[in-house]
C-alpha cells in the first residue's frame, strides 16, 4: 500500500496482506505509536544553515514542484512530501554553485520518488512538457539513486503531519466536527510553512514587501529546520487559537502535559510560525489578515489596542506591520510583553531565552 | 562497492548470496546482499523503494537485522542493488546445528532458548505493531550473535519487491516446516497468526534440536501437524471445512503436546500450545507471549 503522510509508521499492512480486510487487525497502538514517532524523528529533520545557504536552489525546486500541483494536478501531499525529499537532500548533499540546472532535476527527481511512494501515477514526459525541460531517463535515474542515497533510503518521512492526530488525541472534549476543523487548518498552516515565500515571490515588488520577503524566508528556513512533532504542535495551536479561542486555553495545556515535547523548541517554533504568519497577513494587501488571525496578528491587535495606535490594523502598511511584529518579537524576547500572548504558548524560564 | 573487501560467502538465500565483507574504511563487518532488482525505464521500481523503506524503518529494533545502507553499482550499465546489513556472526539454523552435531553436543540451555524465543516474540511483535508480516519465518532467517547471546529478524519485508519464487536460486524447494496450516490449506485471509505459528515451530525446534513438522510437501506437511494436534474440526477451528484446499483427511486425536518436547517446563508447553493454536484468532498475539508466565523467570530488564 502507498505511503500515508499522517502515518508514516503503518497502513504498510496492505504490502504484506492478501487482503485488505484483514488490515484492521494490527496497527500501532497509541502509545508504541507515539514513542516511535518520536523516536524516529531526528533522522527526519533538516539543516536549517544549510537550507538557507542553497536558498536559491531550493526556491528553483519548490516552484517547480508547486507548478507540477498546479499545471499537472499532482495531490498536495505527494508535492509536500517531494519537497520534504529536496530539503532532506538539501540539508545532507553539497551542490556545487555552478549548476543551477539541478534544482529542476532534483525536483523532478524527488517528484517522481514521491509518486512511487504514495503509489501515484505520474508522467515525466507529461510535467517536462508542462515544465518546459527535458532531461532523459537516464540521468533522472541518477538523480532518483543520488537522492536515496543521500536520504539513506529513510522515503517514509516523518512530518509535521504524523503528529496531527497523536496532538489531537489529546484535545478534549474530542468533539469530532472540532477537531475536523482544527486538523484541517493546521494541515494548511503546514503546507503553508513549506513553501509560502515561494508562493509569494512574484506578487509585488515595492521595497518593502520584498524586505517582508526575505525576513518571511529567514522564518521559513527556521520553521524547515524545526522538529516536525514542533511544527504540528504549533500549527495546531495556531489553528485553534483563531479557530476556537474558547478552547485554545484547555488546548496549550493538554499540549503543554505532552512529555515529548520539549517547551523551549515549541516556543520557538511557535513564535516562528507566528513571525511567518504576521508577514503573511501583512503581505496578503492587508485585506486578509482575519483569516490568518494568529497568535502574532492577535498580538499585534492587542499592541494595537493598548498603544492606542492610529494605524487601524486593515489599513497598516506592510512596512509599518512588520516593524510592530518585530517590536512585539523584542519585547517578548526580552520577557517584557504582558497581556494575551505571554499566556498563549508556554514560555521557558527568561535566562533560557 | 570498492568500499567493501568480500571476505566469504556466509549463505545463500532465495535470491542470490550472502557474503560477508569488511568497510575498509571503518574496519565494520557487514554482510552484503545482492538484490536482483531490475531498474527499467522508470528507474528503482515503486515496490522496491516501498519495501526497502520499510526495511529501513523497521530496522531501528534491535530485534531486526540492520540495513545499514544500499548501495548501487553499475554493470554494463544496469544498476545493481546490494543491501548492506549489520553482520551477526551465525544464524539459528547454524546454530542449532552445532548443538545437534558439534564437537560437544547437547540440548541448548534453557535459558538461551527462554531468551532467543523473548527476543524473537519482541522482534515479531514490533514488526506486527508496524502491520508488516514478515510470512517467511524460520532458524535460517534468524540471525544470532553468540557472544552477546542476541537474536535478531533477518530477511523482513522484500516479499513483494522479489517477488517470492517456489524454488530458490539454488533450487532448494522453498521451506514449508514452518507454514501455518490455513496457509497450508489456501487462505486467502491470513494475518499476524501465520508469524506466530512459525515462531511456535522455531520454539519446539530449539526445544529439539530438530524440525517439529519436517514436511516434504504441503499434503505431508499438514499430515504432521494433523498427527500432533489432532486433525481440526469446525468446533476448534470455524471456517476450517470452507477452506479452499480443505477435503477428508484421515481423522487423528490430538497427542500430548509435552511429548513432543519433552525437555520443555509446563509453562512452556502452555504457551507453545497457544502459539499452536488451530484457529488463527485464537492464537496468541507477539505481545501477548511476551507476558506469558514462561517468561517469568527472565530478566526482562536487558532487552
Ligand atoms: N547480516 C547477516 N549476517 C550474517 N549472516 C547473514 C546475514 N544475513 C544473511 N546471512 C546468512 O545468509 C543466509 C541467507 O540470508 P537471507 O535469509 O537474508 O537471504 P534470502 O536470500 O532472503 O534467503 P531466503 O529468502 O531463502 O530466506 C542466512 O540464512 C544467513 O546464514
Ligand atoms: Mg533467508
Amino acid at each position: 500500500m502507498e505511503f500515508d503522510l499522517e502515518d508514516p509508521l503503518t497502513g504498510v499492512a496492505a504490502a504484506a496482506w492478501e487482503d485488505e480486510e484483514e488490515k484492521g487487525e494490527v496497527g500501532l497502538c497509541p502509545a508504541d505509536s507515539a514513542a516511535a514517532l518520536f523516536a524516529a524523528e531526528p533522522d527526519h529533520v533538516c539543516a536549517a544553515g544549510k537550507l538557507g545557504e542553497d536558498a536559491a536552489l531550493r526556491r528553483d525546486a519548490v516552484a517547480a514542484l508547486l507548478q507540477a500541483q498546479v499545471g499537472c494536478s499532482v495531490d498536495p501531499f505527494v508535492v509536500y512530501l517531494a519537497t520534504n525529499y529536496v530539503d532532506r537532500f538539501l540539508s545532507r548533499e553539497a551542490i556545487p554553485g555552478d549548476k543551477p540546472w539541478i534544482a529542476r532535476l532534483l525536483a523532478i527527481s524527488c517528484l517522481s520518488l514521491a509518486c512511487k511512494m504514495k503509489k501515484v501515477d505520474f508522467s515525466i514526459a507529461d510535467f517536462q512538457a508542462e515544465e518546459g525541460f527535458i532531461y532523459d531517463g537516464q540521468t533522472i535515474r541518477r538523480m532518483e539513486l543520488l537522492v536515496l542515497r543521500a536520504l539513506n533510503w529513510r522515503m517514509r518521512s516523518i512530518t509535521p503531519f504524523s503528529f496531527l492526530r497523536f496532538f489531537l488525541a489529546l484535545f478534549r472534549p474530542a468533539d469530532p466536527p472540532l477537531l475536523a476543523a482544527l486538523k484541517s487548518r493546521a494541515s494548511e498552516i503546514v503546507f503553508r510553512s513549506q513553501n509560502g515565500e515561494t508562493n509569494q515571490q512574484n506578487s509585488s515588488l515595492f521595497a518593502s514587501v520584498i524586505e517582508t520577503l526575505s525576513r518571511s524566508l529567514i522564518a521559513e528556513i527556521k520553521l524547515l529546520g524545526c522538529k516536525p512533532s514542533a511544527v504540528a504542535a504549533s500549527a495546531l495551536l495556531t489553528a485553534s487559537h483563531e479557530l476556537f479561542p474558547v478552547q485554545f486555553p484547555t488546548f496549550r495545556d493538554a499540549i503543554s502535559l505532552c512529555s515529548y515535547l520539549n517547551k523551549e523548541e515549541l516556543w520557538e517554533c511557535s513564535v516562528t510560525m507566528g513571525e511567518l504568519a504576521a508577514m503573511d497577513g501583512c503581505d496578503g494587501a492587508l485585506a486578509a489578515s482575519s483569516c490568518c488571525d494568529t497568535p502574532v496578528t492577535v498580538l499585534r491587535r492587542y499592541h494595537h489596542r493598548n498603544c492606542s495606535s492610529s494605524e487601524s490594523e486593515s489599513t497598516a502598511f506592510a512596512g509599518g506591520a512588520t516593524a510592530a511584529a518585530d517590536r512585539d518579537l523584542k519585547k517578548r524576547r526580552i520577557g517584557g510583553v504582558t497581556g494575551e500572548y505571554c499566556s498563549v504558548f508556554l514560555r521557558p524560564p527568561a535566562d533560557k531565552i | 562497492m570498492e568500499k567493501y573487501e568480500k571476505l566469504e560467502k556466509v549463505g545463500e538465500g532465495t535470491y542470490g548470496k550472502v557474503y560477508k565483507a569488511k568497510d575498509k574504511t571503518t574496519g565494520q563487518l557487514v554482510a552484503l546482499k545482492k538484490t536482483r532488482l531490475e531498474m527499467d525505464e522508470e528507474g528503482i521500481p515503486p515496490t522496491a523503494l516501498r519495501e526497502i523503506s520499510l526495511l529501513q524503518m523497521l530496522s531501528k529494533s534491535i530485534y531486526v537485522v540492520r540495513l545499514l545502507c544500499v548501495e548501487h553499482v553499475d554493470k554494463n550499465g544496469k544498476p545493481m542493488l546490494y543491501l548492506v546489513f549489520e553482520y551477526l556472526d551465525t544464524d539459528l539454523k547454524k546454530f542449532i546445528d552445532s548443538h545437534r552435531k558439534g564437537p560437544n553436543p547437547g540440548p541448548l540451555p534453557t535459558q538461551v532458548i527462554q531468551s532467543f524465543l523473548y527476543q524473537l516474540c519482541k522482534g515479531v511483535a514490533h514488526c506486527h505493531s508496524h502491520g508488516v508480516l514478515h510470512r517467511d519465518l524460520k532458524p535460517q532467517n534468524l540471525l544470532v550473535d553468540k557472544q552477546k547471546g542476541i537474536l535478531k529478524i533477518a530477511d523482513l519485508g522484500l516479499g513483494r519487491a522479489f517477488t517470492i519464487p517456489l524454488k530458490s536460486y539454488t533450487h532448494e524447494i522453498v521451506t514449508l516446516w514452518y507454514r501455518a496450516p490455513e496457509v497450508l490449506l489456501g487462505a486467502t485471509h491470513y494475518s499476524t497468526g501465520v508469524d506466530m505459528w512459525s515462531v511456535g515451530c522455531i520454539f519446539a525446534e530449539m526445544v529439539r534440536r530438530q524440525a517439529l513438522f519436517p514436511g516434504d510437501s504441503e499434503l505431508q506437511q499438514l499430515l504432521h501437524i494433523f498427527r500432533l494436534l489432532g486433525t481440526p474440526t469446525e468446533e476448534q477451528w470455524p471456517g476450517v471445512s470452507c477452506l479452499r484446499d480443505w477435503h477428508e483427511f484421515p481423522q487423528w486425536k490430538p497427542q500430548n503436546m509435552a511429548r513432543a518436547v519433552p525437555t520443555l517446563d509446563p509453562d512452556g508447553v502452555d504457551l507453545l500450545s497457544k502459539m499452536l493454536q488451530y484457529d488463527p484468532a485464537g492464537r496468541i498475539s507477539a505481545k501477548a507471549a511476551m507476558d506469558h508466565p514462561y517468561f517469568d523467570s527472565l530478566d526482562k530488564s536487558q532487552f
